[in-house]
This record gives C-alpha cells, structure tokens and sequence, in this order.
C-alpha cells in the first residue's frame, strides 16, 4: 500500500472537529425541530406567531392622590426595564409575593419619571387596532392585575 | 460513497482557500469584538431583582452583576477579540472573546424575553473555536482543513433562516403569507423600541399587496436558504437578500439585526474572491479572475 500524498495528509479534517461539528449540530437541530428555549439553544420561533387586529399588552398606569391615571411607556423607563412587559405577563399564574415584587420593583421606576404617582397599576390590555376616518387607533380594554402603593416601598425604592 | 453522503461530506468539510478563513476569522472576531464593545451591557446592573430571569446558562445568577463587573467582561472579550483579529494566541482569544459575548448576551437576555439579536453570531462562530491556527495566506490551494470551518457555519446559518421560516409555517400556516399578519405587524410596530422610519411601516401596513409581498419575501428566503448549500453560486444573492430583510426589519420596526446581516455578509460572500474580481477588472484582465485559487487535490 503506497502512502498518501503530503498534500492528502495536510489536509485532513481533525477529529476533534468532527466532534464539536456533530456536537453543534445535534444543539441545533433538536430545539431547531421541536420548537423549545433554553437560551442559547433556542427553537428560532421569530414573528412565527400570525398578528391580527387584536393584541394582548401588559401595560402600567400611575395613579396621582387624586386618582387620575397616566399610562406610562416602558420606553421612559431606563433600559434595564424595557423588557418588563414579559415578567408583567407571567403575573396571573404567580403567587401574590411575586406580584408585589415585580410591582414594587417597577414602582421606583415609574417614581422616578412620575413623582406625583401614589399607586402603580400593572395592567392586561386586550387592545384592538381600528381603523377610524383613515387613522389607525388602539382601542384599549385594560384589566389590572395587580396594583402597589408608593406606601408600600417603604426605604426600598428610594 | 453515495450522492447523498458525497454532498453532506462536501457541504460540511468542503474546500476553502487560506486567505477566505483568515477574512472570515477576522471578520467574526470583529464582530464579536464590536458587539462586546459597543452593547448597553452595563445598564443592565441594577435591573431589581423581580425582573431578572436568568437564562439557563446563567441559572446560578440570582441578581445582575455590579457595573463593574460587566465592564470588566467587556474590556476583557473586546481585548480577546482584538487579539483573535491580529492573530496573537489566535484560539485563545477567540474563546475568550467567544465565551465573553455568550455571557454579556446571555445577560441581556437574562429579563424574561427570548433574544436572538445576538445568537446567529454566536452559532456561526461556534466552530471556529477550532479553526486550524497554522494558516499560510500564501497558500492558494482550497483545502478540507481551510475549508470546514466556513462551511459548517454556512450550515448552521441555513440551518437558522429554515427553522425561522419552518415555524411561521407550523404555528401559523401559510396565513403567515396570504392573510392579514404583516398588515397587522406593521400597522401595531415593535414591543420594544420604534420603527426608524414608521412611514414605510404605515404605507405597507396600509398596502395589503405590499404586505402580502413582504411577507412572501420573508418566508421564501427563509424556508429557502438552505438551497445555497446545494447551488453555491446563489449564495451572494441570499446573502444581499437577507441583508435586506434585516435592514429593512431595521426600518419598519427598529429591532438590531445587524450582527445577523454581518455574519450572513461575511460567511456567503467570497471576499478575496471579490477582491481579485474587483482586481482583474480593474486591470481588463478577465481571463486572470479565477486564476489565484488553483484546483483541490483529490477533489
């Protein structure tokens, strides 16, 4: 049996790398195929779900001590809570102490930007998008979920 | 061998030149090097506690690391990456730089939402991790061991744009196309963020026709990608077409795409190919445009 030439054995692919190549594909494929998230392996379901004229939104109120409301975009909080609306989605299935976590943790946010406010209402909004004399406008139908008072921060949310 | 096993032989252990894995190397190191600078990674520190839910590589964390710590791996992934470019300890800087990223995008992703902003990049990279370090950018010759690194990510990318498609089509059948979602999905913008330009939002939204198209175009490119594999000479043009789709994402929803644009840029685009392209034109030299890479031995 003649050897192979030089250039043949340069040129092998290392088994170490067949390994990491099968490793890598088998982490993709299977969340890939199923359709499940544990980050970094993921299902890449993105946009997957069909939009229409109805949209379920987690929103905030603020109410002043004279108890009117301003609804507060997540957009004028600081980075670190834009992401609020999905920890706000999890609340009807939590217990009450993760309620009032989560409401007190956005409360010294919303403080911060609406010093008036004296109580925070989280909020599910089954809002529908209509079309009015060539507008589009979102109907509103907001449900609270939970509400935390500034009483209740105490020191915390200073 | 049959064809078969012939192809998926070639499609992941196929040829390429040294000096298209040096560029691509380079090129993914910049990335993740840009990424870790550039990313609001440090703002995340005082998330409160309540609205942190770690992914289940960062399980252990019950809170945001300090600023400080977080620049520290910033500092410390950028400088890694910064390495990996210049090729200084070419495989430990890129795993540090690698590792780095992983943990300041999982961190970001750390607040209860699923974010891929940052794992094409991730997942492409991943088999460079063990890119052949002795690479001789003399060397002209397309090679198995220049080769496999590019052309598993190239795998692995396909592999991402099909399941992103292959989902729209389960969850939502073809209706995804044909129906009212990109109407609706335009017209109701992003969760997080706003359009950069919300005009071209509201004339698609408002255009069923434009936004039936664009919902064909997105699903087409996706659910089609891994043609490319198969049929190489279309891979620039994907690679331009998905491009687009994540530019145009940029404008009509305001959602940071553009590591994905990047990474698909540089991995389906023969850059040194281009280069000398560019050259012999340059030169009216057409007959001298193919002639740098010679042919594989045995292939």
């Amino acid at each position: 049996m003649s050897a192979a030439p030089p250039d043949v054995d340069r040129d092998a692919v290392p088994r170490s790398a067949r390994w990491l190549v099968g490793t890598l594909l088998v982490l993709l494929l299977v969340p890939g195929l199923v359709g499940f998230d544990a980050w970094p392996l993921t299902g890449w379901r993105l946009f997957s779900l069909a939009r229409d004229e109805t949209q379920t939104l987690w929103v905030l109120e603020a109410v002043d001590g004279g108890g009117s409301p301003r609804r507060v975009d997540l957009e004028e909080l600081p980075l670190r809570y834009r992401h609020a609306e999905w920890p706000m989605a999890d609340l009807p299935g939590a217990s009450t102490a993760r309620r009032q976590a989560v409401c007190e943790a956005l409360l010294a946010a919303v403080v911060d930007v609406e010093p008036a406010t004296a109580e925070l209402r989280i909020a599910r909004d089954a809002a529908r998008l209509e079309e009015r004399d060539g507008e589009w406008t979102v109907v509103d139908d907001l449900e609270v979920v939970h509400a935390c008072q500034t009483d209740d921060l105490g020191g915390a949310g200073a | 061998m049959t064809r078969v096993r012939r192809w998926v032989d070639d499609a992941l252990w196929g040829p390429e030149t040294a000096s298209r894995l040096l560029i691509v190397y380079a090129g993914l190191s910049a990335l993740i090097g840009l990424r870790i600078a550039l990313g609001s990674y440090r703002q995340l520190s005082d998330t409160p506690p309540a609205l942190v839910d770690p992914v289940p590589i960062l399980g252990w964390l019950e809170r945001m690391p300090s600023a400080e710590v977080i620049v520290g791996i910033q500092i410390v992934g950028a400088l890694a990456a910064l390495a990996a470019v210049l090729r200084r300890r070419p495989r430990l800087a890129f795993a540090v730089a690698w590792l780095c990223y992983l943990v300041l995008a999982g961190l970001r992703g750390s607040r209860g939402k699923v974010l891929h902003n940052d794992l094409l990049l991730l997942w492409a990279s991943a088999p460079f991790l063990l890119a052949p370090v002795m690479v001789d950018a003399r060397d002209r010759v397309a090679r198995r061991r220049y080769g496999w690194p590019i052309r598993v990510a190239m795998v692995i990318t396909a592999l991402v744009y099909f399941f992103a498609g292959y989902h729209k089509l389960r969850r939502s059948g073809i209706d995804w196309v044909l129906g009212d979602n990109m109407r609706y999905l335009m017209l109701w913008g992003p969760s997080i963020g706003e359009a950069q330009w919300g005009g071209l939002a509201q004339w698609v939204g408002e255009h069923l026709w434009a936004a039936r198209a664009s919902g064909a175009f997105i699903l087409g490119l996706e659910i089609s990608f891994p043609v490319v594999l198969v049929v190489r000479r279309l891979q620039a043009w994907y690679a331009l077409a998905a491009v687009f789709l994540h530019v145009t994402t940029w404008l009509v929803l305001g959602l940071d795409y553009w590591a994905w644009a990047a990474t698909v840029a540089l991995l389906f685009i023969d850059w040194p190919a281009v280069v000398r392209r560019v050259r012999s034109l340059a030169r009216g030299d057409l007959a001298a445009r193919d002639a740098a890479t010679l042919p594989v031995p045995g292939a």
